[in-house]
């Protein structure tokens, strides 16, 4: 089913764990540049920013290929056009697509266009085919963003395809009646339970690695999902909007206790959950969820102002990393506070200079009611100053 | 995760790409089964500093007139006092070159009290009017404290707000999402100056610093600053009509700083820098067309315009791509 080289697939593994070995410090650079050169590899694009300009590129091409198409077919017919053309386009994209694949592009930016194009103009299709039923279009659309995924191993198309299912089981449920839209977070609940642990079971015991990504990609959208699905706050507004079921003061929505239970419960058991076994990606999901119940409680009920809120909250956050820190410090094993030698990201330390900027910087006062040319004269007395330093 | 890990290094060792010391080195790191909080209880602390100093700072804001202001300003006070002991007391001084602390909430503290001392400033300044009515020496003081701070703790977070009260003395706000609008400047052209002398002042500064060795590993943040302001001050007053060729000017000043800031980010290896001076320098190439083409009479020529653009736009796009990869390809050797 795949049109990669399986081979070049395996490579694209041993290419990373190499990277990450050096970034170590465990292997030379040179040792490094001689694996680069003894494994074959993918055209393929580790920056994200080659990667985002390929994909306009690619979008360009794919836009411009399609409306050559349609030039040509404004002059003959005219209705019947407009509501096959774009399963004209989602031909040409999986042509593209092959065609690029198997030129052994695979995360190169000018793939990542075709395929996602592939779907989207696809769904568009759909949503002409069928005067819009949103099913029929999930339905679909989750089967061909699965084939992409198994054709091409294109991780974006696969959480194309989580999404599209969770569409179709919304969709589904929602078309029941009240009975199903009465079970809708519950049954949701259960199944991310299910492919949670499925997915998780899988990649333990998996032979073809290339599809750990993949796996691991439908493990956390589970594990989101799982949280998200009996949130009380989700539930409450989804049955509201959706249902038009409006509560008036002192009614609440039915089982509120459970979702209520399962608002808090969850979090903590994510988080006591990664440390104990030490998923990040879990860890991370629990400090998400956390905020979300926080948040989720803000929403219905001012407990307190949000200043007490907020600086409260930080004294309790500041005690606890506190503590933790000085619990862990001299641990040299298992959990710690000293950093990984391997899967570091200093990315985000990079990102805080600029947070505390955006948040805290200061801002000149008063402005308007001078006259520019005082403005001038500030700016020249203002770089004397600079100088002093 | 890491088993399969371990796994794939396994596999590079069957290909005899490492050898078998570093196999074992490598296991028997993986062995400690290493899981490090570091960066996520780095980042509560960051959390709190944050979500603290904004609750003080609403909490004054909200009850201004109701709390009394001494008990207000005794209070921070007292708390600014507290952190700023407890950092003195454990730091180990001013130091040239990068230092890391031992403790790392020191760092967050540091944080802590500075955004504290400039509350506590700007609420003095508001109730009392201790500096005057000249707002302009409200912020030096907060400004002198943080690049103070900045120095003594090795601190960069404090250094931001150190570079952006100094802007914002000179009447500009340097504050990131400001300057991403481009909404600095008020449509001001005597502020483009001042941004443009700026930029100049703290390029000098870190060509200074750089040749004294003071604290080197600031000059990147020095000059993401100083390439913002530089840049939009520059965009700003050569899109303006002020007047006989004035924008040429700016033109110049933008090219020249693109050219300076194109070879300071190879020299320092960084891409953030690279890829701002590579889209100013496109703007700038593009004001100068429009100005251009402003000139020529459109009506002979509109039919090769259209035209052109697809092929401007993907060649432009293309010019893009290969800069950054080649840009790489240096940083890399």
């Amino acid at each position: 089913m795949i049109v990669h080289d399986k081979i070049l697939l395996e490579n694209v593994r041993l290419l990373e764990e190499a990277k990450s070995l050096h970034d170590a410090g465990f292997i030379s650079k040179e040792q490094k540049e001689l694996i680069k050169k003894e494994l074959p590899a993918f055209k393929s694009h580790g920056n994200l920013l080659v990667r985002l300009g390929f994909f306009i590129l690619g979008a360009l091409l794919y836009s411009s290929l399609c409306g050559v198409i349609t030039l040509a077919a404004l002059s003959g017919i005219e209705d019947s056009y407009f509501k096959s053309c774009f399963y004209i386009f989602t031909v040409i994209g999986i042509a593209g697509a092959e065609l690029l694949s198997r030129e052994k592009y695979f995360g190169h930016g000018l793939d990542d266009a075709f395929i996602l194009g592939t779907i989207l103009n696809f769904g568009i299709a759909l949503a002409i085919t069928t005067d819009g039923n949103a099913l029929l279009i999930a339905v679909f659309v989750a089967a061909v963003s699965f084939l992409l995924y198994r054709r091409y191993l294109h991780l974006l198309s696969l959480l194309v395809f989580c999404i599209a299912s969770l569409a179709v089981l919304f969709y589904g449920l929602f078309e029941m009646g009240a009975v199903g839209q009465s079970i809708l977070p519950f049954i949701a609940m259960l199944l991310s339970g299910l492919f949670y642990f499925i997915t998780k079971k899988i990649n333990t015991v998996l032979k073809k690695k290339y599809y750990h990504d993949g796996l691991l990609l439908a493990n956390s959208f589970c594990l989101i999902l799982f949280y998200l699905s009996c949130n009380y706050l989700v539930v409450r507004e989804l049955s509201s909007n959706l249902l038009g079921a409006e509560l008036t003061a002192g009614q609440d929505i039915p089982f509120s206790y459970f979702f209520y239970a399962f608002t808090f419960i969850v979090p903590a058991l994510y988080l006591v959950q990664s440390l104990r076994t030490k998923d990040r990606i879990m860890l991370w999901v629990s400090f998400f969820a956390i905020g979300f119940s926080i948040y989720t409680i803000r929403y219905y009920y001012s407990v307190m102002p949000v200043e007490i809120a907020l600086s409260l909250g930080g004294l309790i956050l500041f005690g606890i990393a506190y503590f933790s820190i000085k619990k862990l410090k001299h641990n040299e094993a298992g959990l710690t506070f000293k950093p990984d030698r391997i899967n570091n990201s200093p990315a985000f330390l990079n990102a805080e200079a600029l947070i505390v900027a955006s948040a805290f910087g200061l801002q000149p006062e008063a402005k308007i009611d001078k006259s520019p040319m005082e403005f001038g004269g500030g700016g020249f007395s203002g770089g004397g100053s600079g100088e002093t330093f | 995760m890491n088993k399969i890990d371990a796994q794939t290094t396994k596999e590079l060792l069957e290909r005899n790409l490492i050898t078998e010391n570093q196999f074992q080195e490598i296991a028997s790191y993986r062995n400690l089964n290493i899981f490090s909080l570091n960066i996520e209880l780095k980042m509560l602390l960051y959390l709190s500093v944050l979500s603290f100093t904004s609750g003080v700072g609403i909490l004054i804001y909200e009850n201004i007139d109701s709390i009394g202001h001494i008990a207000i300003l005794s209070i921070l006070l007292i708390i600014i006092g507290v952190c700023f002991y407890y950092c003195f007391k454990n730091s180990v001084g001013f130091k040239k070159h990068e230092t890391t602390f031992e403790n790392p909430v020191i760092e967050y503290l540091v944080l802590a009290a500075n955004i504290l001392t400039c509350i506590f400033i700007g609420y003095l300044q508001f109730q009392y009017n201790p500096f005057g009515t000249d707002y302009r020496l409200a912020t030096l003081i907060p400004t002198l404290v943080s690049f103070f701070c900045a120095y003594y703790f090795d601190n960069k977070n404090v250094l931001t707000i150190a570079i952006t009260g100094l802007a914002a003395f000179v009447g500009l706000s340097a504050v990131p999402q400001d300057l991403l609008s481009g909404g600095i400047f008020y449509n001001n052209q005597f502020l483009g100056y001042s941004a443009i002398v700026l930029g100049a002042l703290l390029v000098l500064w870190t060509i200074y610093s750089y040749k004294t060795q003071l604290k080197t590993h600031f000059n990147l943040i020095y000059l993401t600053f100083a390439l913002h302001i530089v840049s939009i001050g520059a965009i700003n007053n050569s899109t303006g009509y002020y007047g006989y060729g004035l924008w040429l000017i700016f033109i110049a000043v933008l090219a020249a700083s693109s050219f300076y800031f194109y070879k300071i980010s190879h020299k320092l290896k960084a891409i953030s820098l690279f890829v701002f001076t590579i889209l100013y320098g496109y703007i700038g190439f593009n004001i100068l067309l429009f100005r251009i083409f402003e000139q020529i009479d459109f009506s002979d020529i509109w039919g090769i315009f259209i035209l052109g653009l697809p092929v401007y736009l993907i060649g432009s796009i293309v010019l893009f791509i290969k800069s950054i990869k080649s840009f790489n390809k240096e940083i890399a050797l």
